[in-house]
């Protein structure tokens, strides 16, 4: 049974060599032997999770006697299910949105390459096959996102991903070139049962081997997950099509928090590394948000946001919350999915009625309405922070009494909170005409999303992790000092009431900015509006280095 | 004494710069197809059936300057725009990093099929050059553009030879680079990574020159695509490419 792993993979190869080849003959019809394929594909792919759950133990199959091996464990077949239900959706999406653009064809197969390609990739069980399958990936998206040849901007920005992702390729090669120097073979498995048992002996340069891998692994995860520094080309990659843009949640953009949970045997026995994995992601989430507040195109916010997500994703992997990481990578590739699916009709939508809002008078007088009201700002603000507090007042009480001795615990609680802190601050600055209903609801939301990130988070736990000494493990190479930790959590949490205070404030007291602090203001938004510059700083480096290149071939007389 | 001089002659054959200069000036001068694709094919052989007459080992000082003319072509072939001279250049830059892979203790063999490996797409891409200097006058990146949307078949087979060349993986070329870092790596773990960023270079160039011919709106003048015969031929060259990157994974594992 466990050769369905090579039939999840081989399923999507067939489709696209099928798709090419009966094109001449069945036209635009091609496409539905394409979305059956990846029905199949999803069906086989919900069986192997199912196996899996029920206590199907890893299997390591090898293709073909090749030596290229396919894992079947409970990470490959939850992102197997995850990658082919958005891609069955996204193929059934685009049989009608892709119906007037040319190479309609060419796209089914591309669409079912880059499937199967992310299949491989997460079910790979050697260091050659992920290799294989990492570079891949980085090669049909360029193609995807090209899908319009005659676009010759989203060509260049289609480029801007591809050379990304080569950047990222490159430290995942050299990493599994040194695993495989130090352990003389390429299967994950043996390589991470040699490191469980001995970890320490191997060195490069000075240097842990444990430490310089994990490093070189954490940055292939940054440049696929759009992380800081390497994040410009996912906002401008939305100028492709908008499946494509669907499709890059499954296993495309989130695929370094898949790496990362592949490597964690790795991470465990690195040091200081998961400590620099949070300062980037929680770096990139701050300014991924930020920078999504300013955009005005849809699809380009809701890039933006995915680099914020991916950023939440990255410091959710620094604190050792590595099963956290695969549920939000999921959640979010199955929301931001639904979201780009929709944006067009949004747009439409947008067309027909502007969405401002209408002024209370007006709603009043002519519409005969209750004046809407806000719920009660102290409120809101005792609920963000009693709900939190009773929930591990009752864990204290319920689980154990030592749960406030508990990092792990203690942060995915955090997690929780900050999420709900989010949602009942959306909620604040809504207006209904029905106070109590909204307070309850707000209530009832905040509640089910700490206990569900800390509930849900501990099954994925126990699904992807089942060995507790080993959960212990990573949540111990991420642990920080106490001090920091709580210094951390002291700053976030002010920096929620903080963010109450003010808002209550300006409620309040609302007066126009003064010269200075407008200018100052402006001057933030200029900074933020150019994307701080960063798109303009990378084009000037390559540029230069053009300019530099073509210097060269004068010099030498272009020989 | 005469051992150095034997392997400046090589230096000529597998290029080393400025030595890599008479190479790209053979392959400029030369105006017969064939003659391009028997120099892009053969070239490196030379070099390395030089190598075995050759009894001490590979001198140290060769493989950081093997390395520096392996970036230096890289890095100058992104602002090439004419095809030929595209080909030479990648062909030296990757020819340069055989040097690499010359210190380790890999059978001769393999060194000349590695050789090989980096020369057939090359070859192939000749002739894909001349194809477009037959239609276009000249082949050359920026000058017409629009080749997937008026030669569609052409673009296609165009797209995969430059891929087979920038060592996209399952072609050879992706498993010889491989091969190269793990001997690499073995050398030192810094000329792993200049090894590596000779490959993002290629990426980027071949990137550029693929940009330059199959993105934007077709021409007006009506251009004959690859009739299916002469599109199969180049499908079943790909094919053995790809077979034989296939192979090689077999052998690596």
């Amino acid at each position: 049974m466990e050769h369905i792993i090579i039939l999840i993979t081989g399923l999507q190869i067939l489709s696209a060599l099928l798709t090419h080849l009966l094109t001449p003959r069945l036209g635009r019809q091609v496409a539905r032997l394409s979305v059956t394929a990846t029905a199949l594909t999803f069906a086989l792919s919900v069986a192997a999770l199912w196996m899996v759950l029920n206590g199907h133990s890893r299997q390591t199959v090898n293709l073909f006697d090749s030596g290229m091996l396919l894992l079947l464990d409970p990470l490959s077949s939850l992102m197997a299910v995850l990658i082919a239900g958005i891609s069955l959706v996204v193929h059934v999406y685009s049989l009608r949105y892709m119906a007037e653009e040319t190479g309609y064809s060419r796209f089914f197969v591309l669409l079912d390459l880059m499937t199967a390609t992310l299949l491989v990739m997460v079910s790979a069980g050697d260091l050659l096959t992920l290799l294989i399958a990492w570079h891949l990936v980085g090669v049909l998206l360029y193609f995807l996102l090209g899908q319009n040849t005659r676009d010759v901007s989203a060509y260049r920005y289609a480029f801007w991903t591809k050379i990304t992702y080569r950047i990222g390729d490159l430290p995942l090669l050299i990493a599994a070139v040194l695993l495989y120097q130090a352990y003389g073979t390429g299967s994950l498995p043996a390589i991470f049962e040699q490191i469980s048992t001995e970890p320490g002996p191997h060195q490069v340069l000075g240097w842990p081997l444990m430490d310089l891998v994990a490093g070189l692994i954490a940055l292939a995860a940054f440049a696929r997950s759009a992380q800081f520094l390497l994040h410009t080309w996912l906002p401008y990659s939305m100028s492709g099509p908008t499946p494509v843009s669907a499709l890059m949640h499954a296993g495309i953009v989130n695929a370094g928090g898949f790496l990362i949970n592949r490597f964690a045997p790795v991470f465990v026995h690195s040091s200081e590394i998961l400590h620099w994995v949070f300062i980037v992601g929680l770096f990139t989430a701050v300014i991924g948000s930020v920078l999504m507040l300013i955009q005005n195109d849809i699809k380009k916010s809701l890039g933006y946001s995915t680099m914020g997500q991916m950023g939440f994703m990255i410091m959710e992997c620094g604190i050792g919350a590595f099963s956290l990481a695969i549920y939000h990578l999921i959640a979010h590739g199955l929301f931001k999915g639904t979201l780009f699916l929709g944006a067009g009709g949004v747009i439409n939508a947008a067309r027909k009625n502007d969405g401002v809002p209408k002024q209370d008078l007006y709603t009043f007088v002519i519409e005969r309405r209750p004046v809407r009201q806000r719920v009660p700002w102290l409120l809101m603000a005792a609920i963000t922070l009693a709900v939190p507090i009773t929930i591990l007042v009752f864990a204290h009480w319920v689980v154990s009494e030592d749960y406030f001795q508990k990092q792990s615990a203690i942060v995915l609680l955090f997690f929780g909170w900050m999420t709900g802190a989010q949602l009942i601050f959306a909620v604040y600055r809504m207006q209904t005409g029905n106070l109590h209903r909204l307070v309850m609801l707000s209530i009832f939301s905040f509640a089910i999303v700490v206990l569900g990130y800390t509930l849900i988070s501990h099954a994925f736990d126990l699904f992807l992790y089942p060995d507790p000494a080993f959960r212990d493990q990573i949540y111990a190479a991420a642990d920080f000092e106490l001090i920091w930790f709580d210094v951390l959590v002291i700053l976030v949490a002010l920096v929620i009431i903080f963010g109450w205070i003010s808002t209550s404030f300006n409620d309040q007291h609302y007066h126009p900015r003064g010269e200075y602090r407008r200018r100052l203001w402006l001057s933030f938004y200029a900074l933020i509006s150019r994307e701080l510059y960063i798109t303009d700083l990378y084009t000037r480096i390559s540029r230069a280095l053009l300019s530099v290149a073509g210097r060269l071939n004068l010099w030498l007389r272009w020989l | 004494m005469i051992d150095t001089w034997v392997y400046l002659l090589i230096g000529l054959f597998l290029p080393l710069f400025p030595l890599s200069m008479g190479f790209n000036f053979v392959l400029g001068r030369s105006r017969s197809v064939l003659l391009r694709i028997l120099l892009l094919l053969f070239w490196p052989q030379i070099g390395l059936i030089l190598l075995q007459t050759v009894n001490s080992p590979v001198p140290g000082w060769m493989v950081p300057l093997a390395l520096f003319t392996a970036t230096l072509y890289a890095l100058r072939a992104l602002a090439l725009r004419e095809v030929g001279q595209w080909s030479g250049f990648l062909a030296t830059s990757a020819w340069a990093l055989l040097w690499v892979v010359l210190r380790g203790d890999l059978p001769v063999l393999q060194l000349h099929l590695f050789a090989l490996g980096f020369s057939t797409p090359l070859a192939l891409l000749a002739l894909l050059g001349a194809g477009l200097e037959r239609r276009f006058g000249a082949a050359y990146t920026g000058l017409y553009g629009g080749l997937a949307e008026s030669i569609p078949r052409f673009s296609t087979i165009l797209v995969l030879v430059v891929l087979a060349i920038i060592a996209t993986p399952l072609f050879p070329t992706f498993f010889i680079m491989l091969v190269t870092v793990v001997q690499a790596v073995t050398l030192m773990p810094l000329v792993a990574v200049s090894v590596a960023l000779v490959w993002l270079l290629w990426s980027w160039a071949g990137a550029r020159l693929l940009q330059g011919l199959i993105v934007g709106p077709a021409g007006v003048n009506k251009v004959i695509d690859l009739n299916r015969f002469i599109t199969g031929a180049y499908a079943l060259a790909l094919t053995l490419l790809v077979a034989s990157g296939v192979y090689s994974i077999g052998v690596l594992l």
